[in-house]
């Protein structure tokens, strides 16, 4: 499945949660990160930010597209990051 | 599905906040390590002990090539999969020489019917390759007689000869001409791109025997020696023609590699960067599609279906069933 993460936490955790979440996923913007997850890593990945965010105070939200057959997706502006597998 | 890294770019590999980090001259890339299946490096890549400790420890296969993008070998982590079982009977199969022989057969019997598959496709079209397919008949009935590996080596050359030969036909519209075919180095712009595609087939099919059982070291058809994996030759067998060679024909036929992709070096030819970019993206979306698997009765991509291959090696090397090599039906 194709995952959209998009986090905001306090600043003192902003960093954990970069990067954890970039064992997992592909950075494409501040706070927003994509890729193709199994169900397996996209559990490991939540079960790594329960552990790091306060419950309280963060906010992490998934967006989570079976596959990205019927999505488009448009870039106004300059490319921050991205999927690259030939590099 | 867990994904391959080709780095061209030059820099440094390493390990930085648990996921893998390429440092080039101007930026910092990261990659997912959990998605990262196997890691081929084209570029002057340094990387310490460190990064292979995690590699080994995330179980990510390293393939390393050369300058002139020849193969230089294979970070090949510690057995995950250790089977004692299994490396005995592997074993037991290539000392009894019927076993043996038996097993050489069906994978040059797999790697034939793939390689009329190709050329049929290719008539259809409207190409004449009709005295090729002949003559690769008359010769693939001789296979089951033979009565030696060695015998069977022989044949098969044979059978390829004629194979390549065909590709001046499949080509004919586009400047390029084999003669006859030449490694170690490559003498024309097409044998550098079959070697290319070759070795990209041998790679991979490593990196799947990692996911199983099975030791890459006892193959069958090729002779087992003190040197190099050779069990992923004798699997390559089967899917050269159908995956480095429908690959190769595709981008030479829509002119997407042009002749001023190679490079002449002193009567070696050498595929450039923009070309081994061009072939890595083709071959992996084709290793990305998908097709409806009868008897599994469920979509399966090219790269799972190697895995299923060795799982079909497994079985037949532990007596449950007979080994048939896939063979492609389009």
């Amino acid at each position: 499945m194709y995952v959209i993460l998009v986090y905001d936490v306090n600043v003192n955790r902003v960093n954990k949660v970069l990067k954890t979440a970039r064992r997992y996923l592909t950075w494409v913007q501040n706070s927003v990160l994509e890729g193709e997850l199994t169900e397996a890593t996209y559990r490991a990945l939540k079960n790594d930010l329960t552990r790091i965010i306060d419950p309280e105070e963060d906010s992490v939200l998934f967006y989570i597209l079976g596959n990205t057959k019927y999505t488009k997706r448009e870039l106004l502006g300059i490319k921050k990051g991205g999927e690259e597998w030939i590099y | 599905m867990q994904k391959t890294l080709y780095l061209f770019a030059n820099g440094r590999l390493y390990r930085k906040d648990n996921t893998i980090c390429v440092e080039g001259e101007k930026e910092r890339k990261y990659f997912p390590v959990e998605s990262i299946r196997d890691i081929y490096v084209f570029g002057e890549v340094d990387l310490n002990k460190k990064f292979i400790e995690f590699a080994e420890d995330k179980e990510i296969i390293l393939h390393f090539f050369g300058y002139y993008g020849n193969y230089v070998g294979t970070f090949y982590p510690r057995e995950h999969y250790n089977s004692g079982y299994i490396i005995l009977r592997q074993a037991e199969h290539y000392l009894d020489s019927t076993k043996r022989l038996d097993l050489a057969k069906r994978f040059v019997q797999g790697a034939v019917a793939n390689i009329v598959q190709v050329l049929k496709y290719y008539q259809n079209r409207g190409k004449d390759l009709e005295s090729y397919l002949y003559a690769i008949s008359l010769l693939e009935e001789s296979v089951s007689s033979v009565s030696s590996v060695e015998e069977l080596m022989a044949l098969e050359g044979n059978i390829r000869r004629y194979y390549y030969e065909s590709f001046n036909t499949i080509l004919d519209d586009t400047p390029f001409i084999l003669k006859n075919r030449s490694k170690r180095p490559p003498t024309d712009p097409l044998n550098a791109l079959i070697s290319f595609g070759n070795s990209l087939v041998y790679t991979k099919i490593l990196t799947e025997i990692y996911k199983t059982h099975l030791d890459p070291r006892i193959g069958y058809f090729h002779t087992t020696n003190f040197r190099r994996f050779t069990l992923n030759l004798d699997v390559a067998e089967i899917f050269k023609p159908i995956y480095a060679d429908r690959v190769l024909f595709t981008l030479l036929n829509k002119n997407v590699i042009k002749e001023d992709d190679f490079e002449n070096q002193g009567g070696v030819f050498l595929l450039k960067e923009r070309g081994r970019r061009l072939y890595v993206q083709e071959f992996e979306d084709k290793l990305r599609t998908t097709f409806y698997h009868r008897r599994l009765k469920r979509n399966v991509s090219y790269q799972t279906l190697i895995r299923l291959e060795l799982y079909k090696i497994e079985k037949h090397l532990i007596g449950e069933e007979l080994y048939e090599p896939f063979v492609s039906r389009w």
